[in-house]
């Protein structure tokens, strides 16, 4: 209170005498953050003082939901296939171009979301090595003549309409690349599990508990 | 044909209660522009409850499709563009494996030809000899791209008839028949009248497989249809059961075909269509072949 006071005096007197004004004014700048922070650190205000709670700014946030842990991925629903509309789809794509493969599944992709058709995933399988072999006329060993590598995407759909669906892969038939192979099947449980890796350890230590 | 097609998939069995006569004779199809808005096909089939005899003559046709075998030719501003990326990626790449291997036995052999060479030096650092470089797998790869033969993009070139369905293989192409409807002979998609107790589907199936001399495996698209053509006959051959006919078209891709290369037969394009079909009938097959 009181440097404020003091400040608010020499305000008025500056007019008068500036350059004292100047001075002093000076002298109690130099002083106030001292005072200031001590009184600030180590008292918070009463609650009847006008300035009680001046720092408070969390309860101008908007509130934050509380972080929950991560839970353990679980599968999505398989939708069944009602009259109207089709189950779940997986709509594969596989290829040795990686590039054609991913544009054309990009393209798929952009496709249903144009089109209005829900998008459950998108992803990758891993990638699949094939070796060739050549046996050469004489002689009997084979040697490795080149690796070919398959590549596969897949996207899921959820609900395909059953009027849109001829339209649809009419467009997807007739955009495909060479060397592509496309096909539409219906999604189950063994796709999903497919898609995890084994774990032995724990397969082992299970086969002991039991 | 949002509409109509909406309703047929609701019930899949196409059921006509009502009755068509079916002579032996077509009638004579002179086609009449049928102003109107597009056919509703469903109008007709409220009626099931009344047994009159529908005046119209129900046909099921089959547009029969050969998916391009091999992409498009690119435009002069694609083959830039596509230059342009393909350089910038280049530019922006990293050293594979193989290059990296190029450049390591390049700078091996630079090493080899200098005085001080140190073969034990260089055979700790590298294990031994590898009897095979990079450079020479790239010169039997090299060797063997000479061999290979690419087939020709065009064919073409050589004059193709228009019967081939081997002709444009960068687009689809749809199939047309010349069949006799009354007293013309024109070009048209395959077709049969459709028979009492039968879907529409088996209709158009039955005319793909009537069809002379030919075998086409198809695989159909859904079991509506895709498209309605509706006329009128004229007015001499009229009567008070038949007014006119609908045709039902279905759309299918070709899976395995073969065909003697007789003349009843045609591959076209969209483009070409003009050439072939009746305006009327070209209007309304316009509208579902698409041009991808």
């Amino acid at each position: 209170m009181n440097p404020v006071i003091r400040k608010a005096s020499f305000a008025l007197h500056s007019r008068v005498l500036d350059q004292v004004g100047l001075l002093f004014r000076a002298s109690v700048s130099v002083q106030h953050p001292i005072q200031g922070s001590l009184a600030f650190s180590n008292e918070r205000q009463y609650r009847t003082m006008p300035t009680h709670g001046i720092g408070k700014y969390k309860h101008l946030l908007p509130k934050e939901a509380p972080k929950k842990k991560k839970e353990r991925q679980q599968m999505k629903q398989i939708k069944t296939a009602t009259d109207a509309e089709y189950g779940t789809l997986n709509v594969k794509v596989s290829g040795y171009d990686m590039i054609l493969v991913e544009h054309y599944s990009q393209y798929i992709h952009n496709l249903c979301n144009r089109l209005g058709v829900k998008v459950a995933e998108s992803y990758a399988l891993p990638t699949k090595s094939t070796e060739v072999m050549v046996m050469p006329e004489q002689g009997t060993k084979m040697y490795v003549d080149a690796i070919l590598k398959t590549h596969e995407r897949i996207v899921q759909l959820s609900q395909l309409n059953a009027t849109l669906c001829p339209t649809f892969m009419e467009v997807l038939l007739k955009n495909q690349p060479e060397g592509i192979q496309l096909s539409v099947k219906l999604h189950t449980e063994a796709d999903y599990q497919a898609r995890f890796k084994a774990r032995p350890e724990l397969e082992g230590l299970m086969a002991q508990m039991t | 044909m949002a509409a109509p097609c909406s309703r047929m998939a609701s019930r899949p069995i196409w059921q006509f209660i009502t009755n068509v006569r079916r002579t032996g004779l077509k009638h004579t199809g002179v086609r009449q522009i049928s102003l109107g808005s597009a056919c509703r096909a469903a109008t007709q089939t409220r009626s099931k409850t009344e047994s009159v005899a529908s005046p119209w003559k129900l046909y099921g046709a089959v547009c029969l499709q050969r998916l391009p075998v091999i992409s498009q030719e690119r435009n002069p501003i694609e083959d830039q563009f596509a230059e342009l990326m393909h350089q910038m990626e280049l530019e922006r790449s990293l050293l594979s494996d193989h290059e990296q291997r190029l450049l390591e036995d390049s700078e091996r052999m630079t090493r080899k030809q200098a005085d001080n060479y140190d073969s034990d030096e260089e055979e700790a650092d590298y294990g031994g000899q590898e009897t095979i470089t990079a450079q020479d797998q790239e010169d039997t790869w090299e060797q063997k791209l000479k061999h290979f033969q690419p087939a020709l993009r065009d064919r073409d070139v050589g004059g193709t008839p228009l019967g081939s369905v081997e002709r444009c293989l960068g687009d689809s192409l749809v199939l047309l028949v010349q069949q006799t409807v009354g007293k013309e002979t024109i070009w048209l998609l395959p077709q049969a009248q459709w028979e009492a107790g039968e879907t529409l589907r088996q209709t158009a199936e039955r005319g793909l497989s009537s069809l002379p001399e030919a075998d086409f495996k198809a695989t159909f698209l859904g079991n509506t249809p895709c498209g309605v053509y509706r006329y009128t006959f004229p007015k001499e051959v009229r009567t008070e059961r038949c007014v006119g006919a609908k045709v039902f078209f279905f759309k299918a891709f070709l899976s395995a075909g073969s065909a003697s290369q007789k003349e009843p037969f045609l591959w076209v394009k969209k483009t070409e269509l003009q050439g072939y079909l009746k305006p009327a009938y070209l209007e309304k097959v316009d509208r579902f072949i698409l041009n991808l």
